[in-house]
């Protein structure tokens, strides 16, 4: 049969954000692909470098607009590494909240995408309906429903009152049903096991070849969680499974992230249960002394890491990110090798790209 | 029938989301609810800024400027559209002078809306 | 002559079978949105885009043939219409004769069949793969399709849809006799639409816009209008052939028991597309061939051994 060559990218109904796949097609068959990247490329760690560490949490929020706040908690603890200030206890619970919200509502985006590539679009406009929940709690206590702008230099910007505490409580108990609705859909609808079972599998070997991080590598069988295995306070008190599954294919890890959803949600209620009192927030110098620091965490998508040199000024020598979706890209062209036409949606789904995060 | 019930209830939630009301706000010809803390239009309260400058030190997007000739006469001009709405200078202000209401901030087409004076001092 | 052109224009023809499929493809929209728990769409907003999609810029990629771009959907749709005219509407049969189902079914295949040349035609990668999908797609659907609706014909002892209506006042509606056929032919009338879950040959997230992709403007418009027009002489041709036992009814009560017919049709067509995901192109061949063949034999053998 005659080849012809697809372009998926950099406009394309399938992708959220611009990427270029260039696509070999034989009939209804992918031979292989290549990839191109670099379209939402805004120069951020160079312009961090420009920027006052204060004016940098800003920056560092609109680096994703999805785990925004996984990204500033990274970067301000490792400021306080280097300052060496130790922000109070309910700044930490507040923080880890936020990244447990952050979580549930990146996993349920990504499930109502899944969702809507293989054509359940009901699914998705109910995950989306449960996902406003979320990002109603976060509108109300932080201001913002995507740019939260909850950490700075210290500690978090706001404290959590009675009735913020209510609604958080009453929205996850709703959420609770919702999700739980959501996994027994996904878990009993034929049609969806049909397009995600068997589809692009990745060995527990290539997951270790790649550094592939996070639900994709749990996914395959592989025991990684930052959470539990390099834990920041608090979550070093807080109890909770990382969730795996042996499969490897886009069904496990469909099956991976509705779990970890419902983890996340069980994570909130403890939060809250544990909540301690006290400030939120203590006093940072503006001018950093000169010093490194490594600070990793555990995004919605795997590790994110921070490198952060400082030089005794007000703004960083150089700050390095990482994020998760890396790995997942150098694999992607591998994945999208051998496969259907119609298993493309699945594979870029399954593995829930986040190509502002990676682009930077 | 356990298993009976889980196979359908993808269609037990559509009639159940079909006695429901509708979810989408039907704005703009509905009023959107906005929660209190909302980081919308940044307002001023005259009688507290002394034109210091902070707010405009560590804005991290541009948002603020301060045309300063001595203590006593300065303007202060706030850019909507350059603004990030991060709450940064409602943080920096020591004296609690400049923050943000919970007004959305609408696209304009209108060029005069572009720039914003919050406070003009004239000595 | 003016009866005729009447007949043409407004009822069965042109105007009624237009207004129906913009009021069917409202109602869809709107229970779909109920079911997603959203608003829905106003009363015009078919109109609307029809008529948005009417008045844009007509662009063709370089190279392509204007003239059978144009042609197909025209073609299409008057295929399209005049299998409309056959098929009767509450009871009301202008143009029967022996033998009209079988060019019901022939001229709605037209359709399918233009598709495919549409996405040859306008020269894009994604045309290509739309269009031939489609013509997998139709190879899946259409044998069990024409199956199933040859069972009422062989009960009904007639090849024409007013002759098939006529057998039903006298035995009872034929969907008692053939569930199994008449859930063959909903999912073969999906098929034939190419609506959700059977939308394959233009799913967005896989060929973009399938077929249609490069074509814009009026003919993009014409296009959307026959397959609403296609969706309507489907329901009524699968109501006229499983429940069509309304021809002695007085003229109203059978109008009302029409129209609510039609109604649970489009509600079931809803219905389907809210709860199920698209199927891969091979697993739909698989579904075809390994499933609702031998489902369909199996309805035909029943309705045979009924009749002897």
């Amino acid at each position: 049969m005659r080849k012809i060559t697809v372009p998926i990218g950099p406009q394309h109904p399938l992708l959220k954000e611009p990427l270029s796949m260039k696509l070999e097609i034989s009939g209804e068959r992918v031979l292989g692909g290549t990839l191109r990247l670099g379209y939402v490329h805004r120069g951020i760690e160079k312009l961090a470098q420009q920027r006052t560490y204060v004016q940098n949490v800003h920056l560092i929020e609109r680096i994703c607009g999805i785990c925004s706040h996984v990204h500033t908690t990274t970067y301000c603890s490792a400021v306080e590494a280097i300052l060496g200030i130790e922000i109070p206890p309910r700044a930490q619970y507040i923080r880890a909240l936020m990244c447990e919200l952050e979580r549930i509502h990146s996993h349920l985006l990504w499930l109502g995408i899944l969702a809507k590539h293989v054509g359940l679009d009901t699914i998705f406009m109910h995950a989306w309906h449960d996902r406003e929940l979320v990002l109603d709690i976060m509108e109300s206590i932080s201001g913002g429903r995507v740019s939260h702008a909850a950490n700075e230099i210290g500690g978090v910007r706001f404290d959590l009152d009675e009735e913020n505490e209510t609604l958080i409580r009453t929205n996850i108990s709703k959420l609770h049903d919702q999700v739980s609705g959501v996994l027994d859909v996904i878990e009993n609808e034929p049609a969806l096991q049909a397009r995600t079972r068997g589809v692009a599998p990745i060995s527990t070997d290539l997951i270790r070849q790649y550094c592939m991080v996070g639900p994709i590598a749990r996914a395959s069988g592989l025991d990684v969680d930052l959470r539990r295995d390099d834990p920041w306070p608090p979550y070093d008190r807080l109890d909770f499974n990382v969730i795996t599954h042996p499969d490897g294919d886009a069904w496990a890890r469909t099956i991976v992230r509705a779990e970890e959803t419902r983890e996340s949600l069980h994570l909130c209620e403890a939060i809250l249960r544990d909540l301690p009192g006290g400030d939120v927030t203590v006093r940072a110098p503006r001018k950093v002394p000169a010093g490194e620091a490594v600070t990793r965490s555990e995004a919605p998508r795997g590790e994110v890491f921070y490198y952060l040199r400082s030089d005794g000024s007000d703004q960083p020598a150089r700050l390095k990110i990482r994020t998760p979706t890396l790995p997942a890209l150098s694999l992607l062209p591998e994945q999208l090798s051998a496969i259907n036409v119609a298993d493309i949606p699945v594979v870029l789904a399954g593995i829930d790209l986040c190509i502002a995060c990676a682009d930077r | 029938m356990e298993k009976f019930k889980k196979r359908f209830s993808l269609l037990s939630a559509i009639i159940q989301a079909w006695f429901d009301k509708p979810e989408t706000v039907g704005y703009p010809f509905l009023p959107l609810v906005l929660p209190e803390g909302f980081r919308g239009a940044i307002v001023i309260d005259p009688d507290k800024c002394t034109g210091c400058g902070l707010c405009v030190r560590d804005c991290p997007a541009g948002g603020l400027r301060l045309e300063k000739k001595s203590r006593d006469e300065f303007k202060l001009m706030h850019h909507p559209a350059s603004c990030a709405y991060c709450g940064q200078c409602e943080r920096s202000c020591l004296r609690g002078a400049i923050s943000h209401s919970n007004a959305l901030v609408a696209a304009t087409t209108d060029a005069r809306e572009l720039v914003v004076v919050l406070k003009e001092k004239q000595g | 002559m003016i009866e005729g052109l009447f007949f043409l224009l407004f009822f069965p023809g042109l105007a009624f079978q237009v207004v129906c499929g913009l009021a069917f493809e409202w109602l869809d929209r709107k229970l779909l949105a109920r079911f997603q728990r959203r608003v829905g769409p106003p009363w015009y907003q078919p109109l609307a885009d029809l008529i948005k999609l009417f008045s844009k810029e007509d662009l063709l990629p370089k190279g392509a043939n204007h003239l059978i771009a144009a042609l197909l959907p025209l073609v299409s749709f008057s295929a399209v219409l005049t299998a409309g005219l056959y098929i009767p509407v509450a009871g009301f049969t202008p143009f029967s004769f022996e033998g009209d189902l079988i060019v019901i079914l022939f001229l709605m295949s037209v359709p399918t069949l233009a598709y495919y040349l549409a996405g040859i035609v306008s020269l894009g990668v994604y045309s290509v793969l739309g269009g031939g999908r489609s013509l997998l797609q139709f190879f899946s659907y259409e044998v069990p399709l024409l199956i199933a609706l040859s069972g009422p014909a062989i009960l009904g002892q007639s090849w024409s849809v007013a002759g098939i209506m006529e057998a039903q006042t006298v035995q009872g509606p034929f969907v008692i006799f053939q569930p199994l056929g008449f859930i063959l032919a909903i999912v073969g009338l999906i098929g034939k639409l190419k609506r959700d879950p059977l939308d394959i040959p233009s799913a967005k997230s896989e060929v973009v816009g399938g077929s249609l992709t490069e074509i814009t403007g009026t003919k993009l418009g014409l296009w959307h209008l026959l397959m609403k027009v296609q969706a309507v002489v489907g329901i009524f041709l699968v109501i006229n052939l499983y429940l069509g036992w309304l021809k002695y009814l007085p003229a109203h009560l059978s109008i009302l028991v029409f129209v609510i017919e039609c109604l649970i049709m489009v509600v079931i067509l809803s219905v389907t597309s809210a709860v199920f995901a698209r199927l891969r192109i091979d697993q739909l061949a698989g579904l075809g061939w390994k499933i609702l063949v031998p489902l369909a034999l199996l309805q035909i053998g029943f309705v045979i051994l009924m009749g002897v």
